[in-house]
């Protein structure tokens, strides 16, 4: 028996020296195990994606020799750059027309009573709840009738394409942006606003110069919302796109269908290092920015509740 | 001559929030350059009207006057008034000297203007130095300064303040209740503010208004109010008192629910159900039997002393009621114990009586 004098554990019993040792380096060991298991699950794929990006074979997994082929082949590759392209400005173009009205849909519903709001509410988030494929399929559906009829109406040739595209992406994106902003709206004293008003400020005024900057933070990451779904979509966008445009995941799962090769590995590293180039270069402006462009939120809060008559 | 504008004219205003009635049609006259509050428990309307006045909020019915301009249904914005807001609501993301330039930026003044003016706001509140700080970094009295500085570099007609010192602890509340006084002097324009607190509203007021569940119950200079309120409610809400139930006997006389005959005037008819308000620090203890020849004196005994400071509140219990009576504390004398048998006095005349 090593029990220590005088010392008991809560539940009675005398603290044993090996028992602590023993429980304590079983606890930190799993804890750090987990650790490494985590970082090999997130790491070991990307590892091995940007290793046989490098590999002169063309079956996936097999290792041919260190070769750059698949990246001049990506380089030369006319119609995976027109995808990338497309992406890039359906996601641009999708997200700045979400943003603006998802945010005004959040302000709505939050600071207005009209009738037919809470049905409004409600269908605001359809497109998360729903199911993509319905989505993609419900936006098919759409979008071919719609054609048809205006083709038929005009004479017009209108097909799917860009356009319908970016459309379907704004249609789910509202949703999200408007989540997340609403969130930050509810978050946020009111009566700003009426001192703002108070103060000689037009709605409008009120809204720019004091709810704008107090929701920023919402609308921004919004925004971010909006720009890496449109960029991930894979779903919605294989029922929306037509022959003329495709973005690159469609594309990039089109490729797969044909046989997987190392291309795809060298297009999926191409995406990575701009991806974390992003990453890095908002952190930069955050850090450069120094925070100060965004109060507190909940600086106004503490008297909220306290509102008498 | 004619009679000068009132500041603030409120004309059977009623303000309904569907259901419930918030203010119901009440009348009221803020003269220039008075310092005016409104008066109530919680839930009686006073923020509602102030609301009202600044345009935040606007009337179901009834007609809204600021200096003789009908504004019940402008915007905010186009009222010549200013608001200091419950909890101050400056704005996070400025610094004081953005938040005081605020309303004078929206009224689209020139900047040389603007920076003279915000200097002498903000110096009029004693914030120098303190332009370049986040609201954050203020203490809660130096908001409120802020606040202040806000509403007033306007140069607003009225200036409209809600619980304006309700955030404060009690010892900044006394000091800020003196300043604002000596604040609205200064400035020499009319300040209607909204309060909960009796001893505020008596001590800052030129003239309190009352209210209670949507309805005006009375407007009076803080002695009208206090000496002579106009019904129970009024009467019970502001200071302490005692009620005893009575019953009028003559103009001069009601009889109290013991059947003692007690000289209180009344205008109210034979036989009405009243109370007669008798002030803690109107009563007078006595041992038994040792009240004044000719004063009226009920019997009780002593039930509870507690000292206050200044002064000692003793509980009596009479026969139906207990009675509360403050008398200054004095270390020489013994006062009388708990268990002793008194007798509570007052001066003949010198009770209120109060209807319904």
């Amino acid at each position: 028996m090593t029990a220590i004098a005088g010392r008991l554990l809560p539940n009675g019993n005398p603290v044993r020296l090996g028992d602590l040792a023993r429980r304590f380096s079983l606890t930190r060991g799993a804890l750090t195990a987990n650790a490494w298991f985590v970082y090999l699950f997130f790491y070991a794929p990307i590892a091995l994606l940007v290793v046989f990006s490098f590999s002169a074979d063309r079956n996936v997994g097999r290792w041919g020799g260190f070769t750059l082929s698949w990246y001049d082949d990506f380089i030369g590759n006319t119609s995976i750059q027109n995808a990338i392209w497309v992406s890039v400005r359906v996601a641009l173009l999708s997200t700045v027309i979400s943003v603006v009205l998802g945010t005004l849909a959040a302000f709505a519903i939050e600071r207005f009573r009209f009738r037919g709001r809470q049905a409004f509410d409600a269908l605001l988030y359809l497109p998360i709840i729903i199911p993509d494929v319905t989505m993609a399929v419900m936006m098919l559906l759409f979008f071919s009738e719609f054609f048809d009829l205006v083709n038929l109406l005009f004479g017009t040739d209108l097909r799917k394409g860009f356009a319908s595209i970016t459309v379907s992406h704004i249609a789910f994106n509202i949703s999200f942006v408007s989540v997340v902003v609403r969130a930050r709206l509810a978050g946020m004293d009111k009566r700003l606003e009426e001192a703002a008003m108070d103060l000689y400020a037009s709605r409008w005024k009120a809204f720019r110069h004091v709810t704008l900057p107090q929701i920023a933070p919402g609308v921004a990451g919004g925004a971010l919302l909006a720009l890496t779904l449109s960029l991930d979509d894979v779903v919605v966008t294989q029922f929306a796109s037509g022959p003329g445009a495709t973005t690159l995941p469609v594309y990039v799962f089109g490729l797969i269908r044909r046989g997987v090769t190392p291309l795809i590995n060298s297009v999926s590293v191409v995406m990575l290092v701009a991806s974390i180039g992003l990453v890095l270069l908002s952190l930069f402006v955050q850090r450069s920015r120094g925070g100060a462009a965004v109060g507190p939120p909940g600086a106004v809060a503490a008297g909220r509740s306290r509102r008498s008559s | 001559m004619t009679d000068p504008v009132p500041a603030v004219e409120i004309a059977g205003i009623t303000k309904r929030f569907g259901d419930v009635t918030a203010v119901d049609d009440i009348d009221l006259e803020i003269g220039d350059g008075e310092f005016f509050a409104l008066l109530g428990p919680s839930g009686c309307g006073k923020t509602t009207t102030l609301r009202m006045i600044a345009g935040l909020d606007f009337p179901t019915m009834g007609s809204l006057k600021i200096f003789g301009d009908e504004v019940g249904t402008l915007p905010p914005n186009k009222r010549p008034v200013n608001t200091v807001f419950q909890a101050y609501a400056l704005f996070p993301h400025m610094d004081v000297a953005d938040n005081v330039a605020f309303g004078l930026k929206m009224q689209k003044v020139e900047r040389a203007e603007r920076d003279r003016r915000v200097a002498e706001a903000v110096g009029l509140v004693q914030l120098g130095g303190m332009e370049g700080r986040r609201p954050n970094q203020l203490s809660g009295g130096q908001q409120q300064r802020v606040a202040l500085a806000r509403a007033l570099v306007n140069r607003p007609k009225v200036l409209l303040l809600d619980e304006p010192l309700g955030a404060l602890d009690l010892k900044l509340r006394q000091e800020m209740q003196l300043e604002l006084k000596a604040l609205q002097r200064e400035v020499g324009i009319t300040f209607v503010f909204v309060t909960h607190d009796q001893e505020e509203a008596l001590t800052m007021s030129d003239r309190i208004a009352v209210m209670h569940e949507g309805r005006l119950l009375q407007v009076g200079t803080p002695e009208d109010i206090y000496q002579r309120p106009a019904n129970r409610f009024v009467a019970d809400f502001i200071g302490r008192t005692n009620l005893l139930e009575a019953t009028v006997a003559s103009p001069e006389e009601v009889v109290l629910s013991n059947g003692m005959r007690v000289e209180a005037a009344s205008d109210h008819a034979f036989g009405t159900k009243v109370a007669v308000s008798l002030r803690p620090e109107q009563a007078f203890l006595h041992r038994r039997g040792g009240s004044p020849a000719g004063w009226p004196s009920i019997d009780g005994v002593l039930r509870e002393v507690t000292y206050v400071g200044n002064a000692l509140v003793h509980s009596v219990a009479v026969d139906w009621i207990t009675i509360e009576v403050r008398t200054p504390y004095r270390s020489t004398e013994t006062p009388p114990q708990v268990g002793d048998e008194v007798s509570v006095s007052w001066e003949p005349g010198g009770v209120t009586v109060v209807g319904d």
